[in-house]
């Protein structure tokens, strides 16, 4: 730390210049803290959001898996796993990107996943009315599913940028301030110094100059 | 962009969301196939999304855990539970949390 | 010096999320689109549903003078934890939401405030990062 301080000449100018970049580095770490807590802000709120989302996720599927328990308990395993096979299988869903805050948050949409029978592909003669009961349901639990999906990517880039935001307000609290702070008082500490040394010289030429009068 | 949704689980699982519309569906036998699928949708261009089922992504282990940290952007992979309901008792997201803000604040948002 | 050239960086993203132009909530109201194009290139959609909201909560006289995105300005010199909303016609509306009275052109509130305030309009305001 005095190693630092001491690569800068001790002058006027330099110690002009650090005291700049302390009040850079001061107002960064108080604007980039600001940043953290409205972070943390969003970050939990995303969070109570994701806790609602799983609970209805999971009934949900609950609810699917017992559907299709039916439908294979009357129309058989076999048969419903080929009318699995006939079914149109072409779902699409919309992906882009968000911006939140500065940060890539990805969107995850799908249009209309529940289906009329018909639609579905899978001959209605020899099928039972359970199977259009389960693939109803298991519709649902993919349209809550793919909310779900967006809403815990949303949790984790929050996160990183959190992160991301934490490092460099302590980065900048006790590692960079704390430092120029140092060399800041070991410039004036020697600035003075050397003030003190002129001043007591010029004393002394003086005393010299009134001596030889 | 459109992508399509990809499903690795039980016979069950993968049967319910076949009927769903789902494009990709993938049974579970062992660890090491099933790895080789999840790598291989992973790498698809065409998917975009990837459920897979818990008590699975729990036997795939370690191997699993370091896919989804080196993953980029898409797919998308959630886990979701199967017709047991099992959720893990570590939540990963929950340990996330507890690491990027620190357990005393998730403990004061508990309370509040 | 590196940690300088990092710390402009990161001060020059700090506010890239924010509108180039905002628009009046009559304006919002009025398009089948509401949004405004963002500084760092990409589109901000609002929410049909906090534009209700809005609308119930402003008399309709006053559509026009309430700019969206309602900024939330964080100002380190204003203390961790407060937070200020400027615009007499933004301050009102939010702090008719708070259920707190606002005097004239600004209003502050509190952190578990913010957090409200976002819950309610999370497409409608914006934090805005006061740079000096």
């Amino acid at each position: 730390m005095a190693a630092v301080a001491a690569a800068v000449a001790p002058t006027r100018m330099e110690f002009l210049k650090l005291k700049q970049r302390v009040s850079l580095a001061q107002r960064g770490h108080d604007l980039l803290r600001e940043k953290m807590d409205a972070l943390v802000i969003e970050f939990f709120e995303v969070l109570r959001n994701i806790g609602k989302a799983r609970a209805g996720a999971l009934k949900q599927l609950s609810l699917a898996h017992q559907a299709i328990s039916v439908c294979s308990a009357v129309m058989g395993t076999i048969e419903t796993r080929q009318a699995s096979r006939e079914a149109k299988r072409e779902l699409e869903v919309e992906i882009s990107t968000r911006y939140v805050m500065g940060i890539v948050v990805p969107t995850l949409e799908v249009e209309r996943v529940e289906r009329d029978a018909l639609a579905r592909g899978y001959s209605l003669h020899t099928t039972s009315s359970l199977l259009d009961e389960a693939s109803k349901e298991f519709e649902k639990a993919l349209g809550l599913l793919v909310k779900l999906a967006e809403l815990e990517e949303s949790a984790r880039a929050i996160a990183r940028e959190l992160e991301r935001t934490k490092r460099r307000v302590n980065a900048l609290e006790y590692i960079l301030i704390p430092r120029l702070k140092a060399a800041l008082k070991f410039i004036e500490m020697r600035l003075d110094e050397m003030e003190r040394e002129n001043f007591s010289r010029l004393k002394r030429i003086k005393a010299m100059l009134e001596a030889m009068a | 962009m459109s992508y399509k949704v990809a499903v690795i689980g039980d016979a069950d699982t993968a049967t319910g969301f076949a009927l769903a519309g789902v494009s990709y569906t993938y049974v579970h036998v062992d660890k090491d196939r099933t790895l080789a699928k999840l790598t291989e949708f992973m790498a698809s261009e065409e998917i975009g999304l990837v459920l897979i089922t818990h008590p699975i992504a729990e036997e795939l282990g370690a191997e699993f855990r370091r896919m989804m940290r080196m993953k980029k952007l898409l797919p998308v992979v959630l886990r979701i539970s199967d017709k047991t309901g099992y959720i893990p008792k570590v939540d990963e997201l929950y340990e996330l949390i507890k690491r990027t803000v620190g357990a005393e604040i998730v403990v004061r948002a508990e309370e509040g | 010096m590196n940690a300088d050239r990092v710390l402009k960086f990161e001060l020059s993203r700090l506010n890239v999320h924010l509108p180039e132009r905002r628009i009046s909530l009559k304006e919002a109201l009025e398009s089948t689109k509401p949004q405004v194009a963002t500084r760092d290139g990409s589109i901000h959609r609002f929410k049909r549903e906090e534009l209700d909201l809005l609308a119930k909560t402003v008399p309709e006289a006053g559509w026009e003078k309430l700019y969206l995105p309602i900024l939330i300005a964080l100002d380190p010199k204003l203390g961790r934890g407060a937070a200020r909303i400027t615009g007499g016609a933004e301050a009102k509306v939010v702090g008719q939401i708070l259920g707190k009275k606002s005097m004239g052109e600004e209003l502050l509130i509190y952190r578990p405030e913010v957090a409200v305030v976002r819950r309610k309009l999370p497409t409608t305001t914006q934090y805005f990062f006061v740079p000096r």
